[in-house]
């Protein structure tokens, strides 16, 4: 009887291990005639934060790079910047979409702001933050994405406020929702009172889920939230976007950031790549992409497929 | 280590709205009043339907529900809900929801065990003594299933205290903020805060309960309570006064 069990066992064992051989072999296979055209080279893995628009930029370049024939992937970080670079830095991700200003002031610390509304220059700063981390940035995308103030239609007309001046004047008693890092984001509660003049951190709360602070807007439990410029809601909800007229917000382009290793492996074949993607996203393609994903529900990986399609960056 | 000194130095991280005291009462307050709603849900239902000893497989499937969905989508699912209640801070009654959902499950499976683990001899000694059906319960059951109720009342009040945090991502400011704030603006001292306080509390409420289980049931040995569940429900003598009296013993 015991012989008999073991011997099943036995057999389960062998028939397992082969079907996991089988399976390896042809994952050898796939990954042999894809790297045929070059040497052996590390897999390419997209970062994509926890926000419709990362996700969709990440399936973007993963697939244009999947595409090529190169071993390329997504990975959802499930949080924002801080588990971003601490993926790059432990190596799950080599290769994500970000934000030129803001992840500059992220970098560079609490007490300094160098971000401006040049992307060229913020970019400048940038590469030395980056190169410290064994980072490097590839060209900016014309597409901007950054923190954006908005009001209800109701509280814009009864108050007469449209720029953060206005708001500065005549809102100093309204409530802001915003995610938890406004106390310390130079584009957030720093950058209202040194620009502005406005102090609202006796008014603020953070709300990290990004559509329960429209809900909470809408509701009336805050007066001003933060979402982000490309935020298709801004549009759908009729809300109303605060004019940085002092020039506050700085350029958060889209920017493609890369681990060394993958740079040096890939080189211009994956740079030529990236830029003619990059150059394809203006702030309408963001908008358009966010309005696919918030509003029709749409997946990430179908959004993207049909983008890159349509823009014949695949065939 | 230096800036976790500066942080609990600085009067700030202590008093006001964003401080330490403010924000462990909102989250006592969240957590407690999770408990409280979960108990007088579960509690009443683990009791009739152990009595009963039926149905406790459709009730257990219902009651689980709350286990397999993330308490995280149900207060997203609830928030945009409980902004019409008007009344409560923000993100509180969405949290209340979500801890409720927690708190169901163990709360009710304890209950209905212990109740069903009671001894059908026992039992229906008890009603040949001519017990009514709720003398039964008060008298017999309850203080035979008192160790393991109380057992899901203290599981599930420490988890409800260590998730309450989440309700802080739906605007709640409580000890889960500091959490939030330390990860986004990167400022590890807050973290490390918010985490002690936290598991600090989480620790106290099973301190608090254990103690209370133990006075409650002295009944039950010290040693035994930390080893099999149905071996300390049986071993359980009736308590003193009770229809069987001192020496009913079902051991």
């Amino acid at each position: 009887m015991m012989r008999r069990h073991l011997m099943v066992l036995l057999g389960l064992l062998v028939g397992l291990s082969m079907v996991a051989a089988a399976c390896g072999s042809d994952d050898d296979d796939a990954g042999g005639s894809g790297a045929s055209d070059g040497a052996d080279r590390p897999a390419i893995v997209v970062g994509a934060q926890d926000f419709g628009e990362s996700k969709v930029l990440a399936e973007i370049y993963a697939q244009a790079f999947e595409a090529e024939g190169w071993d390329a992937s997504v990975q959802e970080l499930a949080g924002y910047r801080d588990i971003l670079l601490g993926a790059f830095e432990s190596g799950d991700v080599n290769f994500s979409a970000e934000y030129a200003a803001s992840l500059l002031e992220y970098l560079n610390g609490d007490d300094k702001t160098e971000a401006t509304g040049d992307v060229e220059e913020t970019v400048g700063f940038l590469d030395g933050y980056l190169a410290d981390n064994d980072l490097v940035a590839l060209a900016a995308a014309p597409g901007v994405d950054t923190n954006a103030f908005v009001i209800t239609r109701e509280t814009a007309d009864e108050l007469g406020i449209e720029s953060l001046s206005d708001l500065a004047d005549k809102g100093g008693d309204l409530v802001l929702g915003a995610p938890s890092d406004c106390e310390t984001n130079a584009f957030c509660l720093p950058g209202l009172e040194s620009t502005y003049g406005l102090d609202l951190s006796a008014n603020f709360v953070s709300i990290d889920d990004g559509p329960s602070r429209v809900s909470a807007l809408e509701a009336g439990e805050i007066d001003i939230a933060v979402v982000f410029s490309s935020d298709s809601t801004i549009v759908a909800k009729d809300l109303v976007l605060l004019e940085d007229d002092q020039n506050l917000l700085a350029a958060d382009n889209v920017l493609p950031v890369v681990s060394t290793e993958i740079d040096e492996a890939y080189g211009s074949e994956l740079r030529d790549l990236a830029d003619k993607i990059s150059a394809k996203l203006t702030t309408e393609v963001l908008l358009d992409l966010n309005d696919q994903f918030d509003n029709d529900k749409r997946d990430a990986a179908d959004i993207a497929k049909d983008w890159l399609e349509e823009e014949g960056l695949v065939s | 280590m230096t800036e976790l000194a500066d942080l609990l130095s600085d009067p700030r991280t202590w008093w006001g709205a964003r401080g330490l005291v403010h924000r462990a009462g909102a989250h006592l307050e969240l957590a407690l009043l999770a408990t409280a709603i979960a108990m007088a849900l579960a509690l009443p239902l683990g009791i009739a339907v152990g009595h009963r000893r039926r149905g406790g497989a459709v009730v257990a499937a219902v009651v689980n529900v709350g286990r397999s969905v993330p308490t995280y989508a149900v207060i997203a699912i609830l928030f945009p809900i409980t902004l019409r209640a008007r009344f409560g801070d923000l993100g509180f009654w969405a949290g209340v929801g979500g801890l409720v959902l927690l708190a169901l499950p163990p709360l009710f499976a304890n209950t209905y065990v212990g109740m069903t683990e009671v001894d059908r001899s026992l039992v229906e000694s008890a009603r040949a003594m001519g017990l009514r059906p709720l003398q039964v319960v008060r008298s017999v059951e309850l203080p035979v299933a008192l160790p393991l109720v109380l057992t899901g009342v203290r599981t599930a009040a420490v988890q409800v205290m260590a998730t309450a945090t989440l309700a802080s991502v739906f605007g709640y400011n409580a000890l889960g903020s500091f959490l939030l704030e330390g990860l986004t603006q990167q400022d590890t001292a807050k973290l490390v805060t918010g985490a002690a306080a936290v598991s600090g509390l989480s620790v106290l409420t099973d301190a608090i309960l254990g103690v209370a289980q133990r006075l409650a049931t002295p009944w039950v040995p010290t040693r035994r309570r930390r080893f099999g569940r149905s071996d300390r429900a049986k071993s359980a003598p009736v308590v003193s006064g009770s229809a069987l009296g001192p020496e009913g013993n079902i051991a």
